[in-house]
């Protein structure tokens, strides 16, 4: 290691974490990812099924770069990294120091299992006498005290549920590993000082306590307490606040003086909880309301018991903070609860239908319902509850129930078809992101899921019994009841729990919605220098936006660490070589875990051992007592070192457990990962043989087992496929604000850039864009970006240029640039990022063209800053929304224009109030916070009417005079309006150089954007490796999504460019020439453009870095001449031999 | 369906002082979502459903509002004041239509204006209402026998059950004049 490895905290782990963290791990950095909960994964740990794909598909955010450097097998399982170090359980205290040389204290809460002795048995499970409901399965299942916090991770040790268990210890007696300590006689140490001027109160505190076996003291007053404080340590003091002489809060200032450490909660009496609440600002922990309830006095207590006792303080020296705390669904019950969550059985929320449909779920993936067990025929989403919501202080729109809806919708249909009917109730369905009209269309087409546009005021039960009767209003008048069998909430999304205290003590700002806020058009920073944001932290935002946000993040964190000197990829990363000898014949060493005696209770194990040595590979046979255990594995790395195997054969169970400390074995013993096996033996002796069964088949049971194990690992190649080098320079082809911000971040990583504009001036879109709707200046951020750009000395700009030729792959990439009056000029580069922009797109209808009066939205931003404009001589202004989009050919939404239409109608009712302004949309897009704006116009007296797009309204042009004629749904008539102006908005299309694109080997979409990898997991990347794009040739989006773009597709973007080497994966294709064809079939099969043809030596040639060992052209080529190292032909006849005899 | 067309925009929405605008402040942020409606235990009798009210309170259409009895049917129940997700005092507005109509759109022909004012002359005279009096007079102002017809089987069973009195009111005695007389002096001066 030539330098210091930087280091960043990455707080909340579900995947906007997981991302962050392994974008900064894949830079090289270190990341200590840390979670309040016990598991990884967040909310979608829960959830099975993603739009657009309904698969879930979370191992695409895995490294493609590398990737043996971490796992490779189901990101919902579990993580590891061999740059992130994962604290679960664990919440960030506090932050001291700069960026750069951040002091973070996290404290870390010790369940009463050790997670490195628990083997996952369950047999606590069987014992646990208490039952409480299943958060994960959203309370509708029921699960012990001792539980698996989700049922599908790996390694997955059991937890203890403080709040629940009432320590009986039958858990700890039937634990096979004594894994489980529990912490009985450790309360007696545990003082607790109970101040009271009343002995009543005294007196009953203390029985509580003491029966529950903390050791009480107590004082009549505040002069008594300090006396008793000093003469004895205390961890807890109970103090009530109206004493006479020394009140309660005196008590507490005095005490906190001299004992820091001390705990307080105050007890009041109803009159004085503001009092309370005050000196919890002065230190108090909490606070007890009087008349005292145990039930919530013994678990507060137990709790902060708990806290010190099995908690643990831990500092860590960090360069940044990123933060993906996340958001937390609205408690429908709360509130007036008009549809009656809690009240009726058979309604449930989004998420509880999640579960419903998930195999893991309560009822097993069967949709029934939950009063009678009845299969599910009719199901109705009721959408916005709990947003958009004023009189609950839910001013905006929570942008991901609408997907959500359709989403479960469709599932529910593709899993019954037929014999279920599905209906979305809905007030504006909000189709924003970029493929899913699309998909809404699909669903109400082919799924025939119905879309109602009304909203649901309340609901009851019906007199049928358990049937649930909706009320709603259609867009007649006319009123309907029907019944459903089951309603689905579609819950609106809140801050998350903790989000002000947190942000109080980091000191940042709340946003008037009560979530993080972050900095104008960079929604990825806070105004704490090193402190990011990323995922829904700091507002609301999908899979797709939250993982763009969670690399913008990164990226930022990530230009601190290296701006403290923090060094990108340490070299012992990069120039990791298999160690190995070629020609050396093979040396296996095999050790099987014997599980306790297990193993020696069902086999023969000296058999097994002589068996397994008649193979000459195997140099020798060692049994271990669980391999899974601390004292077992450091015992095989005993055994590893004492034989020097060049090859390992470990028979366990859980071959995934092993992934991480594989990977630490070749560290303390040269031996590489690469040729280490594990096989789980779980699967062969446990199958058709009972305890007692025929010990001669599980012997033949075990024996194939680990020859299959010997065959594949004999095979294993030692010197592994050459990495690619690295042209450490990147291309970004765009000189618009997320070409430019992509261009920067990473020159300011220290990599030259050659940024190319096809015009005069940079800036794009962001010169015709004069202010936003939440009154920000985009100007002033134009100005600051060029002038950076301009000066920055790792940047050269190309102006009026254009890149006419490109060939190449990830790392060498060659583009051949035409700039005006100059040679063309070839450069070298190994990554290009796409931000080539889009534009207000043009049109033809509604009388477009034909009369002055008819603009567009954006000549009416540019006329509303121009100097003739006079606002008070119009009188009537007509703006109509979604002209020639969300409709086949241009079937997608552009996001920015219901803004843009609020931003000019709210300018213009504010330079003239008596001004008419008429807005004709289809569903209004204003998702999140834009809501606000939305409401503030309909206040300030804006006419909204809504028109389908069967019925598109009508305009005549008469000289200058334009006459708008629209069917108004509610009155139910059509209307005429004469406006003095016609605004259109006409969407966004890309400028996508398609054909370039395609010869970086990167694909465009059927509306001309950029093809993304995948839209959600990897929103920025294109399938092919080392191509990324932002901005608006990406997708349509505001200054801030599209910058949050540029800086992902830079974070993404410097994963490659941060080695010198991108090394070859363990598994990856190869060329046998000699057999090869050139038929170039396994060329059209790979599906990530690894393989190529090289003209001059007549070769098809593998790219090592980007092919992914999929063995798509392994299984089209006819002469096997295409090879997958690790599934070679022979290794595999072998594999299959032994598992057959 | 052209020439049906309603017109607005133009200088004709902003002349004169609006006497809907206290009603339009109270409606503006109406989203058009139709709770209002769906809560409404009236809707069905009313010829314009609460949300196209507010539609029209927001287009200007006085001379369709005043001439409905949608807000006439508003029984004040506060259901769709209590469900609006935009939490409007529509109650409230409601309320206030029935006191601009009342104020300057008198329509004398109106079935519900005589009913109410013939109850309540009823009601100050007597402390209470009169059934038969109240029956003679409002059927007498109607000048409709037909209509009064319609009511003969209803007043039939009424008075098979002893729901209508058939005493002759005293005479001389107003308890609720001075209520009354309150009520019109406070009225005056608003």
């Amino acid at each position: 290691m030539s330098s210091k490895i930087g280091k960043a905290l990455v707080v909340g782990a579900g995947i906007a974490g997981i991302r962050a963290a392994l974008d900064l791990a894949q830079v090289g950095y270190g990341v200590t990812l840390v979670d309040r909960s016990a598991h990884l994964g967040g909310i979608l740990s829960q959830l099975d099924y993603q739009f657009p794909t309904d698969h879930c598909g979370m191992c695409k955010m895995l490294p493609l770069v590398d990737r043996d450097a971490g796992s490779q097998y189901c990101l919902r399982k579990g993580l590891f990294h061999e740059n992130i170090e994962i604290l679960l359980a664990t919440e960030l205290i506090s932050l001291e120091g700069e960026p750069g040389s951040f002091r973070a204290t996290v404290t870390r809460h010790f369940g009463w299992v050790d997670a490195d002795r628990c083997v996952g048995c369950g047999a606590c499970v069987d014992v646990c006498p208490v039952e409480v409901a299943d958060a994960f399965n959203a309370g509708m299942s029921v699960r012990k005290a001792i539980y698996l916090p989700v049922p599908h991770a790996i390694p997955n040790p059991y937890v203890i549920d403080v709040a629940a268990c009432t320590v009986c210890g039958a858990c700890q007696a039937a634990c096979p590993t004594a894994a489980i300590q529990l912490p009985e006689g450790k309360r007696a140490g545990f003082r607790i000082l109970v101040v009271d001027d009343e002995l009543v109160v005294r007196d009953s505190l203390k029985e509580w306590l003491v029966e529950e076996g903390f050791a009480v003291d107590m004082a009549a007053s505040g002069a008594e307490a300090l006396e008793k404080l000093a003469g004895h340590s205390y961890q807890l003091m109970l103090v009530d606040i109206k004493m006479p002489g020394m009140d309660g809060v005196e008590v507490l200032q005095k005490a906190k003086e001299n004992f820091a450490d001390l705990k307080v909660i105050m007890m009041t009496a109803y009159a004085t909880v503001d009092t309370a609440v005050e000196a919890m600002k002065i230190g108090a922990l909490d606070y007890l309301v009087k008349p005292f309830d145990p039930e919530v006095l013994i678990p507060m207590v137990a709790r902060i018991f708990q806290d010190m006792a099995a908690a643990e303080g831990r500092q860590l020296e960090i360069d940044a903070l990123v933060l993906c705390g996340g958001t937390d669904f609205v408690n429908p019950a709360s509130g007036k609860n008009l549809y009656g969550y809690g009240v009726y059985p058979n309604v449930v929320t989004g998420l509880e239908l999640e579960r419903m449909v998930s195999g893991t779920g309560p009822c097993a993936g069967h949709l029934v319902r939950p009063s009678d067990g009845k299969t599910v025929q009719k199901i109705a989403w009721i959408q916005c509850v709990g947003s958009r919501d004023l009189p609950n202080g839910a001013d905006f729109c929570s942008n991901v129930c609408c997907m959500y809806a359709v989403k479960e919708a469709r599932l529910v249909k593709e899993k019954y078809g037929t014999q279920i009917e599905a209906a979305i109730f809905f007030m504006d369905m909000r189709t924003f992101g970029k493929p899913f009209q699309r998909y809404r269309d699909e669903a109400q087409q082919h799924y025939g899921i119905r879309f109602n546009r009304a909203r649901v005021h309340s609901l009851i039960e019906a007199d049928t019994g358990d049937d649930l009767l909706l009320r709603s209003v259609d867009l007649t008048g006319a009123v309907h009841e029907e019944c459903f069998d089951l309603v689905v909430l579609s819950l609106g999304q809140r801050p998350a729990a903790g989000t002000a205290q947190l942000a109080e003590t980091l000191e940042l700002g709340l946003n008037p919605w009560g979530f993080v806020e972050s900095v104008p058009f960079s929604p990825a920073r806070t105004a704490r220098p090193g402190v990011f944001l990323g995922g829904s932290f700091s507002g609301l935002r999908d899979i797709s936006e939250s993982v763009t946000l969670a690399s913008a993040a990164a990226a930022n964190a990530s230009r601190v660490i290296h701006a403290a000197g923090g060094s990108l990829v340490p070299a012992e990363v990069t120039d990791s070589v298999r160690t190995g000898d070629p020609a050396a014949m093979p040396k296996i060493l095999t050790v099987v875990c014997t599980c306790g005696d297990k193993l020696s209770q069902r086999v023969n194990t000296g058999k097994l051992a002589a068996r397994l040595k008649t193979d000459p590979a195997v140099c020798a046979v060692e049994f271990i007592e669980q391999a899974c255990t601390a004292e077992g594995w450091e015992n095989l790395v005993e055994r590893v070192k004492q034989h020097h195997p060049n090859r390992l054969l470990i028979g366990a169970c859980m071959p995934y457990v092993y992934g991480r400390k594989l990977h630490e074995l070749g560290r303390q013993t040269g031996l590489d990962a690469a040729l280490m096996e594990v096989v789980d033996l779980k699967m062969f002796g446990t199958a058709g043989h009972g305890e007692t069964g025929d010990k001669r088949a599980v012997l033949r049971d075990f024996l194939s087992g680990l020859e299959t194990g010997l065959a594949g690992v004999k095979w294993a190649d030692p010197q592994p496929a050459a990495g690619v080098p690295v042209c450490q320079r990147a291309l970004v082809v765009g000189g618009g604000i997320a070409g430019m911000t992509a261009a920067l971040m990473i020159a300011d990583h220290g990599f030259p850039v050659d940024l190319v504009e096809c015009s005069e001036k940079l800036g794009g879109n962001l010169n015709w864009l004069q202010y936003t709707l939440e009154g920000n200046d985009p100007r002033k951020l134009l100005e600051d970006t060029c002038a950076a750009v301009e000066k920055h000395s790792k940047i050269k700009i190309y102006r009026r240029a254009e890149v006419i030729h490109a060939y190449g792959q990830v790392g060498n990439f060659h583009s051949t640039i035409q700039e005006p009056e100059a040679e063309v000029r070839t450069i070298d580069h190994g990554v290009v990022v796409l931000a080539t922009g889009g534009s207000a797109a043009d049109t033809t209808a509604y009388e477009y063209g034909s009369c002055p009066a008819v603009i567009t939205q954006k000549q009416l931003e540019e006329k509303l800053t121009g100097e003739s404009f006079d606002p008070t001589a119009l009188n009537t202004v007509v703006m109509i929304q979604c002209v020639d989009c969300r409709e086949e050919p241009r079937n997608y939404c552009s996001r920015v224009c219901c803004a843009g239409a609020l931003k000019h109608a709210l300018k213009l009712n504010e330079q003239n109030p008596a001004m008419s302004i008429y807005i004709l949309y289809r569903d209004m897009m204003t998702y999140g916070f834009n809501e606000t704006y939305f409401t503030r116009a309909r206040e300030n007296g804006i006419m909204f009417i809504q028109y389908r797009p069967e019925e598109k309204p009508q305009v005549q042009v008469n000289n200058e005079a334009v006459t708008v004629q629209v069917f108004e749904p509610i009155i139910g008539k059509k209307v005429a309006i004469y406006a003095d102006l016609l605004v259109l908005a006409t969407g966004i299309t890309p400028n996508f150089p398609a054909e370039l694109a395609r010869s970086f080997g990167a694909a465009v979409d059927r509306d001309g954007f950029f093809q993304s990898a995948e839209h959600k997991w990897r929103p920025v990347d294109s399938l092919t490796e080392g191509v990324f794009a932002c901005g608006l040739a990406l997708a349509p989006g505001n200054i801030g999504e599209s910058t949050a773009l540029a800086e992902a597709a830079a974070q993404r973007a410097l994963g490659i460019l941060a080695r010198r080497l991108l090394p070859a994966a363990k598994v990856v294709a190869g060329v046998h020439h000699s057999l090869c064809s050139l038929c170039e079939r396994c060329i059209e099969a790979c599906p990530y453009g690894a393989r190529t043809i090289d003209p001059d030596h007549e070769q098809v040639l593998v790219n090592a870095a980007m092919c992914q060992g999929c063995g798509s052209c392994a299984a089209v080529c006819p002469n096997s001449a295409a090879v997958l190292e690790g599934f070679l032909e022979q290794q595999m006849f072998e594999v299959i031999d032994a598992a057959i005899q | 369906m052209n020439s049906a067309a309603t017109q607005t925009g133009g200088s004709e929405m902003v002349s004169q002082p609006d006497e809907l605008a206290p009603v339009k402040e109270m409606v503006r942020a109406c989203i058009q979502c139709g709770t209002c409606t769906g809560s409404c235990p009236n809707a069905f009798a009313m010829d314009y459903t609460p949300r196209h009210l507010w539609r029209m309170v927001l287009m200007g259409l006085k001379e369709e509002i005043f001439s409905s009895r949608t807000f006439t049917l508003c029984s004040d129940c506060y259901y769709c004041t209590l469900r609006c997700p935009r939490g409007l005092p529509l109650t409230e507005a409601m309320e206030a239509l029935k006191q601009i109509a009342a104020a300057r759109h008198p329509s004398p022909d109106r079935y519900s204006t005589q009913f109410y004012k013939t109850f309540l002359q009823s009601v100050r005279r007597h402390g209470r209402v009169n059934e038969m009096e109240f029956m003679a007079l409002y059927f007498a102002r109607l000048k409709n026998p037909l209509f009064a017809l319609r009511f003969a089987p209803l007043g039939m069973k009424l008075m098979r059950k002893g729901k209508v009195s058939l005493r002759v009111p005293l005479k001389g005695r107003h308890p609720l004049e001075s209520i009354f007389r309150n009520v019109e002096a406070l009225e005056d001066r608003s």
